[in-house]
């Protein structure tokens, strides 16, 4: 099975895509497509291979460091292999959903090179190199939203990329001490070797990823970045990094330290509580169509963190449930978002108005999507809400379902910002703007709301892997 | 002894070459880097009393030829006189890395400030002497205070062995002290690092590049090995004394690099930051892992600050590029420097898969494993607030658009193409494999 080169491929290939493409630009798309393509039939492939204990699958060790206990080890389980997939998928459907984007030969390599550290991230379970592949997804992350981005794209990157950064320090302090504590790196042995946890270790790393999923007081980076990056890079953003944050504190804060984080529970459950109706206020108050949606997708981030704090296997399964919902619903919703703005070059939904009568397709996926994030049944949101609050009543009791007040407030900023944007009377604007999408963007967003539907039809295939992701705590 | 008379030999030999073949007096220089590259290689040291090689001295001194090898190529007409101080450079490096006397320490301390000086002052403009003057008048008075803490500390130690000096009481505590602030100077460690921000950014870059990375790497290096007994007596003056100026240098280092418009200034300041860093495994010298942070971050750092400076050499050479307003918009004007550049940026600020960042985390987790781990979270910190300034520096080279009326197009010459190749590999390979200084420095 191909281990290593999944990483480091991408890496070395992107300079070349980019060379190639510089007389002919239509190739970088074209093999961006493929590359993502062959990398979900190998996150596919490695889903079938994971041994059938729940355990992980071993696929290599490089670059062994003497005197360190310094390698790239290389092993996934369902948990990370799940979010291989998602990945890849959303990578395809970025690819799509960027098709006509200018100066494509430097863009999608970019796209290509940042295949490598994200896939490093999900693959690696030494946690150095862990840290390694963290800060390095930052990289082309700068230059996408920095290059590609609005008006004031380098002040909103320049902030993420600090906060990312001074974020990420507390946690590289973290793992220098779990280092200092038991002399490994790689997660497996790390578990084993640590007993007792000091509290410290315990919030520097909790720190590090609540920056990056983002939880209240922490968030403000996201709308400043969602809002100034092109409507696809906001996918890879929402879909992938924030999910980057959950996994990390899934993986070396949960189940390296579940004792400890069952003892600080009840912090994350205030802080995600807090996250979730804090910035679903905000989204109320907000008119900016996009800071409407990144507000969305932070509130949404907010019951990830309550359905982790709940250290169960219901709450588990229920918050990885939420993050692929959250990477589905969001996403369409950010796509539709930058292109209003591209169509019509406002942000505020007071000035449009009446968009539903010229672009009927993409506003119906548009309220689709939103009702998924008010949590409608028969959609995604519907099954992510609800599995996170059953599992939280049964962690900490009734009073934890104040969190369906977030529900609430999300029904009254969608349905404000549809009846604003797409229903009222057509706005000069709009009636002076042409709807017209290509027809890969459309197909993307046609693919989400196909899976928005089915996996809220139908949560069982979703199930299964978190099942096999989340077995050591106790399962059906 | 063969690889200090290859160079020295051929630091003569070159200046007749001045005069019309320069390309001749370079292949000299090449070959005789080469030669003395490859001598160490073998593992022949200096073979004298009082030298030793060792293979973490053996790996040093190779990286350092290699960066001066490097940086000679770059050099262009007018540069041509450092091309012999470079290889002095060279020999000395190798004499204060193999060294295991004190007395030769001082002595080859000095021999290296007097070759600095030179170089600082070797091309000749207002400018660049006025830069040259502050480093010697700065560089002489960090003579004074060596010389008498030396003088104070061979009244009381019976031998100069690095292993057997003596290092007791308070007389000696008293000599290192006033030794230490002479060699801080040298260092350009706050407060004594006035001197180094001007002369940095007004000399010719490309000595500026010498001055500040290979020169400085070199006396950090052989101070650790020079003082390590006295480190090692005194634990606890060690932590407070070293991270107290690590901390004041990094932060100001930090701070003012945040406030220039002047490139050269930038990276003068950021080279007094990564002092600081510097000075962080001297406070962590009761890790096993603080020799080898020092030696990783001196490779690391040799490689990149070398390359920065070359670069700003490059295009103030061909461009009058100074500012950051000067430099808006190079990868339409040459994106082979824009790219060089960028990549060994994001290396001094330490984004990983390049040197700078895990030689960074060598040197932290010597700190950490030392029980440092305040001093070193004030530290990381440090590099997240020096990301602000670097990112600051891609934004002009990516983000904006040319100013009209500069130069549109920007050439790299071929020397200067194979220089920077030969520094990215550097900063490239010691970001991805960490064993080689691992197993050299760890005795392993």
């Amino acid at each position: 099975m191909m281990s290593v080169e999944l990483i480091f491929g991408p890496m070395l290939l992107a300079p070349f895509v980019y060379f190639i493409s510089r007389g002919a630009e239509w190739v970088a798309k074209w093999v961006a497509l493929t590359l993502f393509i062959g990398l979900l039939a190998i996150s596919v492939d490695m889903y079938q291979a994971l041994p059938a204990d729940g355990g992980f699958l071993f696929l290599g060790e490089f670059l062994r460091v003497p005197g360190f206990d310094f390698a790239l080890t290389l092993q996934v389980d369902a948990l990370s292999v799940i979010m291989l997939i998602l990945t890849a998928a959303l990578s395809i459907l970025v690819v799509f959903s960027s098709w006509n984007e200018k100066h494509q030969g430097a863009y999608f390599s970019l796209l290509i090179f940042f295949a490598g550290p994200i896939f490093g991230v999900f693959m690696t379970t030494n946690l150095l190199w862990f840290f390694i592949f963290w800060e390095l997804v930052l990289v082309p992350m700068l230059f996408l939203v920095g290059y590609w981005g609005g008006e004031r794209r380098v002040y909103a990157i320049i902030k993420y990329f600090l906060y990312a950064h001074f974020g990420s320090v507390f946690m590289f302090i973290g793992f220098f001490l779990i280092y200092q504590q038991t002399g490994h790196w790689d997660f497996m042995t790390v578990k084993e070797a640590m007993i007792v946890t000091p509290a410290l270790i315990w919030w520097f790393m909790f720190v590090g990823f609540a920056v990056e999923m983002p939880l209240f007081p922490f968030h403000t980076w996201l709308p400043d970045a969602h809002v100034e990056a092109p409507g696809s890079i906001s996918v890879l953003l929402a879909g992938i990094l924030l999910k980057m944050g959950a996994y990390g504190l899934i993986r070396f804060v949960i189940e390296m330290m579940p004792v400890e984080s069952r003892h600080f529970a009840i912090y994350i459950v205030i802080i995600g509580l807090a996250t979730t109706l804090f910035a679903g206020l905000l989204a109320i108050y907000e008119k900016h169509i996009k800071k409407i949606v990144a507000y969305s997708s932070i509130s949404h981030m907010g019951l990830v963190a309550v359905a982790i704090a709940t250290v169960s296997y219901d709450g588990l399964s229920a918050a990885l449930y939420e993050m692929i919902g959250h990477a589905i619903v969001i996403s369409p919703l950010f796509i539709i978002a930058g292109w209003l703005h591209h169509k019509t070059h406002t942000w505020y939904v007071d000035e449009m108005g009446g968009i539903m009568q010229k672009a009927p397709y993409v506003s119906a996926i548009f309220v689709l999507a939103g009702m998924a994030a008010l949590g409608l049944p028969g959609t995604m949101g519907f099954v992510g809400e609800l599995t996170i609050i059953v599992s939280a009543i049964k962690e900490f009791g009734p009073w934890i379902a104040v969190i369906a007040i977030g529900s609430l407030i999300a029904a009254g900023y969608v349905i404000w910002a549809v009846r604003r944007a797409l229903h009222a009377e057509m706005s000069p604007v709009v009636a002076k703007s042409h709807f017209d999408m290509g027809g890969f963007e459309f197909m993307a967003l046609v693919i989400f709301a196909f899976f928005i539907i089915l996996f809220g039809v139908y949560p069982q295939p979703i199930f299964d892997m978190a099942n096999s992701a989340f077995k050591m705590f106790g399962g059906m | 002894m063969g690889s200090l008379i290859i160079l020295i030999g051929a630091g003569l030999l070159v200046p007749l070459f001045f005069k019309g073949h320069m390309i001749i007096a370079k292949y000299i220089a090449a070959a005789a880097f080469a030669a003395a590259a490859f001598n160490v290689y073998m593992g022949n040291g200096i073979d004298l009393p009082y030298f030793v090689l060792t293979p973490d001295t053996q790996l040093m001194e190779i990286v350092v030829l290699i960066v001066l090898a490097a940086t000679m190529m770059t050099f262009s007409g007018f540069e041509r006189p450092l091309i012999p101080q470079t290889l002095f450079v060279g020999a000395a490096s190798l004499a204060i890395l193999e060294t295991n006397n004190f007395l030769m320490y001082i002595v080859l301390f000095e021999v290296i400030a007097i070759i600095s000086y030179v170089l600082a002052a070797n091309i000749r403009s207002k400018l660049n002497a006025e830069g040259a003057i502050k480093m010697f008048i700065a560089g002489a008075t960090a003579s004074g205070f060596i010389l008498l803490g030396f003088a104070m500390f061979s009244m009381i130690t019976p031998t100069f062995n690095y292993s057997e000096i003596s290092v007791h009481g308070n007389f000696a505590l008293v000599a290192f002290g006033i030794m230490l602030a002479g060699i801080f100077y040298k260092m350009t460690v706050v407060p004594m690092h006035g001197w180094a921000a001007d002369t940095y950014a007004q000399v010719n870059h490309a000595a500026a590049a010498i001055l500040s990375a290979t020169i400085k790497v070199v006396i950090a290096v052989a101070t650790f090995k020079a003082f390590y007994l006295f480190m090692a007596a005194y634990p606890t003056t060690t932590v407070w004394l070293f991270g107290f100026f690590a901390i004041i240098t990094m932060t100001l280092g930090n701070f003012m690099a945040l406030f220039q418009k002047k490139i050269a200034k930038i990276l003068s300041f950021s080279s007094i930051a990564h002092a600081g860093y510097m000075l962080l495994p001297f406070a962590a010298v009761a890790s096993m892992y603080s020799y080898t942070g020092l030696i990783y971050l001196g490779i690391a750092y040799v490689f990149m600050q070398t390359s920065v400076f070359l670069i700003l050499n490059d295009l103030r050479r061909e461009a009058h590029i100074k500012t950051l307003e000067d430099i808006k918009g190079l990868y339409k004007k040459s994106p082979l420097h824009a790219l060089f550049f960028t990549i060994q940026l994001l290396s001094l600020a330490g984004i990983p898969l390049l040197a700078g960042f895990i030689s960074k985390a060598v040197a932290f987790y010597a700190g950490v494993d030392a029980g440092l781990w305040p001093l070193i979270l004030i530290a990381a910190l440090n590099s997240a607030l020096s990301l602000g300034y670097y990112l600051w520096v891609i934004k002009h080279i990516y983000f904006d658009e040319p100013v009209a009326g500069t130069h549109a197009k920007i050439t790299m010459t071929p020397g200067s193409l194979v220089g920077q190749l030969i520094l990215l590999a550097g900063t490239i390979y010691f970001g991805i494999f960490a064993a080689p200084v691992f197993s050299t420095t760890l005795g392993l």
